[in-house]
């Protein structure tokens, strides 16, 4: 029998939001692991020492305490006994708000951009269970996952988060949402909404099951990309009104054709609320 | 006189607890020194930005942090929503609190004196389920921003709420299994049953600033000020002296909680006893709240943004959180940040301890950790 | 060959339609001009509305590919203004009839137009070259970053109007000698 892969989780600078993302899947199979070590999971006392598996949740920075040791140091020590290294969310990808990634520095070479051939990348802010939990299995079985240019996935981060959306067909339609708190509308147009042009799968892995932030009303604020969070990210950035960044993968004029042409076409049933409430226009008159 | 540094780790974050003495602790100095820098950050961002920023403070309370800053906005603008935003609200910070307490318990106090995975396997079972009900709503947890200045972004079918109401039973009958109304543990017991329920007394002292939820404010959060400390948080005080916050200060009205205060004052069993009966006070609110949402109300009423200050304060996992803000051209010129564990550990001297520190002193060295833990220590907080 | 047929009754009506007005102007008139029967006009377009439609696509049509190019240059948008302004007046002057049309019927007339030309349908092509136009512009820093309409209604009403008052007799000189102040003037007006 092949001994269990020695799996060791250190939190660098975070706010501990992709380990509590990860508590929300059934963490029963994290039996056929050894944690060596987990900064809220019960598990041996925290040595430096060789793994095969390092999860590095967080950013990494300069003049900051973990554990006892200097952050930078920890990391690379950690870094070079580890067979394989995953960089969980986006501060230890691309350094998020707190500090630099592993590899990318938002979108510049980071400090282990050398060594990024034994580096997975898990962007997200959080970074979803599901996702972590088939790099891990996939890791164990010692099955290849395919990556893309930036170390990641291509499984989970070939889709863009606009994918499954339910409010994609108010998106073909051009009928953006004027306001927050509806269950109608497009929120690209207003509302800042990042979905067409962010890779995650977050509207076909759903999150904890049952939704999405775009589903709920909440735009997509991008934060699974290199520049997560940008500035203004519940405002569409426009130039002369037209979207400063379109669907990933067509043309600006083959985008703004299409749009121009749905626009035209006004899709009437769009137009109207979809569930209207009985005593809603008595409202509307008092 | 020996001094014992260590870290304490395995809770959100870490803190250095230095002790003096060899088996009793004479003293206790609490340190944090992982500075993340939010409030800076946060300068000159549009006001929206921080509903994306702030919950990132903490991947545990993040959503209290979303409340406090939706709330400090409209307090600045003078903005009121809708009940059914405020129902909702309540119901998904409400949950926020339950799966705190749950993780606490289970994942951060328990393994302290006992370990058994088992515990921790079917705790964060029941908070995954909380995770999914607050989902239904908020699209995600952790780090959703649903609750936005005017009111939610969400509009919800009646199957959706439906679902939560069903959802919020079933819970109910999970958390009866972890303590039950008549405040009977089996799990409290176990743990108990080799450690004497005095210990740990604080400074009898308690200060309840938020009014979310069911929660009363006994006072007024403008005597609230910061001061610098040796490590890199700061200490929270009431008029110049320190207070604890948290369940305790919170639920000492209801007659159960008061009557093991009379047993025990505020040693680490009534402070833990509080904080786990506190969850079916909080799951009775939500359950009696969900019913009386009208579908037909706006979730969010839009408003006109303004030059202004604002300054709020809530009743997170851990006690009262304090969000000020100053917004100039709808950008964030200021914005402050006072946490429930900066008034519970801060880090002052023997003459005038804060709330752990008094907890600590003269108790056997041996239970540093837990009486430090039960104070359910939030240092990625404190560390903003 | 058909499509060349097509392309010479779209430009007798055009000169028709300048000269007598889009509403006295009848298929049969078309017809008597292209030396065709009214019967054989039917089989190029089915009415006179068709007729219209077409029209305006082809000029848009004309109108984007040239300003397509225009975008495409490596030049600065003031640069890439002039040659809008320039492209228009030559259009206005060696093709009054195009100008015309579209000033004058499609515009003051979009009820014929409501039954597939809604929106910008006919247009598009024009309408997505001026969009990219403008968002270049801002993207550079080189245009105010401002409401889509407003620009375009100053841009286009200016050059417009002027094509307008030339093909009336009122300007006092050339179109040409107002290539270089209406450019400025545009510039002045939408730079950042």
């Amino acid at each position: 029998m092949r001994s269990k892969p020695k799996l060791l989780w250190i939190d660098a600078v975070s706010c501990n939001g992709c380990s509590h993302s990860f508590f929300n899947i059934d963490l029963s199979f994290l039996d056929d692991f050894e944690l060596l070590y987990h900064p809220l999971l019960p598990s041996g006392d925290f040595k430096i020492q060789s793994s095969d598996i390092l999860i590095v949740e967080g950013a990494i920075k300069s003049n900051f305490l973990r554990l006892g040791f200097d952050l930078n140091e920890l990391i690379s020590k950690l870094f070079f006994k580890a067979k394989t290294v995953i960089a969980l969310g986006t501060c230890a990808v691309y350094g998020g708000i707190f500090g630099e990634g592993l590899v990318f520095n938002k979108t510049s070479k980071g400090k282990f951009f050398k060594c990024k051939d034994k580096v997975i990348n898990i962007p997200g802010c959080p970074a979803h269970p599901e996702w972590l939990f088939y790099v891990l299995n996939m890791l164990k079985e010692n099955k290849k996952i395919v990556l893309d240019e930036l170390n990641r996935p291509v499984e989970i981060f070939s889709y863009t988060s606009h994918m499954g959306c339910t409010r994609n067909e108010y998106f073909e339609w051009k009928v953006d949402a004027k306001r927050f708190g509806e269950k109608e509308g497009c929120l690209f147009y207003y509302f800042g909404c990042q979905g067409p042009f962010t890779h995650s799968s977050c509207n076909k892995i759903l999150w904890n099951e049952v939704n999405s932030k775009p589903r709920a009303g909440t735009p997509c604020f991008g934060c699974t990309e290199p520049l997560f969070p940008k500035e203004n990210l519940f405002q569409t950035e426009t130039f002369m009104g037209i979207p400063a960044n379109i669907p990933l993968g067509v043309s600006k004029r083959a985008y703004l054709t299409l749009s121009g042409i749905a626009k035209s076409l006004t899709n009437e049933r769009l137009t109207k609320r979809l569930i209207k409430c009985e005593n809603e226009d008595k409202q509307k008159d008092n | 006189m020996k001094i014992n540094k260590k870290i304490i780790n395995k809770i959100e974050g870490e803190a250095t607890l230095k002790i003096y003495g060899d088996k009793v602790i004479e003293f206790a100095e609490i340190e944090f020194w992982q500075y993340r820098g939010i409030e800076k950050y946060l300068q000159n961002r549009h006001y929206m930005d921080a509903l994306v920023i702030n919950p990132r403070v903490c991947g545990i309370c993040g959503h209290s942090h979303l409340l406090a800053t939706a709330k400090v906005i409209e307090n600045a603008f003078g903005i009121k929503v809708s009940k059914k935003a405020e129902i909702l609200r309540e119901i998904t910070t409400g949950l926020e609190i339950i799966q705190n307490h749950i993780k606490w318990f289970y994942v951060t106090l328990y393994p302290t004196l006992i370990q058994d995975k088992s515990l921790i396997l079917k705790s964060l079972s029941i908070t995954s389920f909380i995770a999914k009900i607050i989902a239904v709503i908020a699209g995600q947890f952790p780090h959703n921003s649903y609750i936005i200045p005017g009111g939610v972004t969400c509009d919800l079918t009646n199957l959706d709420i439906l679902r939560v109401k069903e959802d919020l039973k079933k819970l109910q009958e999970k958390i009866d299994k972890i303590i039950d109304k008549n405040g009977d543990s089996n799990d409290l017991k176990r743990l108990f049953e080799k450690m004497d329920k005095n210990i740990g007394k604080g400074l009898n002292r308690f200060l309840v600033l938020g009014d979310n939820l069911y929660f009363k404010p006994t006072g007024d959060l403008t005597f609230v000020k910061e001061e610098k400390t040796k490590s890199l948080s700061k200490n929270a005080l009431y008029k110049d002296e320190f207070f604890e916050v948290g369940p305790l200060a919170r639920n000492l009205h209801h007659p159960l909680i008061k009557s093991v205060y009379e047993n025990y004052q505020d040693s680490v069993y009534t402070r833990i006893f509080a904080r786990l009966y506190e969850m079916h006070l909080i799951l009775e609110k939500i359950l009696n709240e969900i019913d009386k949402i009208d579908m037909c109300e706006p979730s969010f009423i839009d408003y006109t943004p303004r030059n202004s200050e604002g300054k709020i304060a809530i009743e997170a996992p851990r006690g009262s959180l304090i969000h000020s803000i100053e917004i100039s051209d709808e950008k964030i010129k200021e914005y402050n940040i006072i946490v429930p564990t900066q008034f519970n550990l801060s880090n002052s001297t023997k003459e005038k301890p804060s709330p752990a520190q008094a907890a600590l002193i003269k108790e056997d060295i041996k239970w540093s950790d837990f009486i430090f833990k039960c104070f359910d220590v939030c240092a990625v907080c404190n560390t903003h | 060959m058909r499509e060349k047929k097509k392309l010479e009754i779209m430009h007798t009506a055009l000169k028709l339609f300048a000269k007598k007005g889009f509403f006295n102007t009848t298929i049969a008139d078309i017809a008597k001009e292209m030396g065709m029967s009214v019967g054989n006009m039917y089989n190029y377009f089915p009415s006179k509305e068709s007729l219209a439609k077409e029209l305006l696509l082809y000029t848009a049509r004309i109108f984007g590919d040239e300003i397509k190019k225009i975008n495409e240059m490596d030049i600065s948008t003031k640069e890439k203004i002039k040659k809008i302004v320039e492209l228009y007046f030559k259009k206005a002057k060696e093709e009054p009839e195009l100008v015309d049309y579209f000033m004058r019927v499609y515009l003051s007339n979009k009820e014929i137009f409501s039954n597939g030309c809604e929106g910008m349908l006919c247009v598009s092509p024009f309408v997505t070259e001026i969009m990219i136009f403008f968002e270049e512009g801002v993207r550079k820093k080189e245009l105010k970053n401002q409401d889509f309409f407003a620009a375009f209604g100053l841009f286009m009403g200016y050059i417009g109007g002027l094509a307008f008052l030339n093909r009336e007799n009122i300007l006092g000189k050339s179109l040409d000698e107002y290539i270089e102040p209406v450019s400025e003037n545009i510039y002045n007006a939408l730079k950042a």
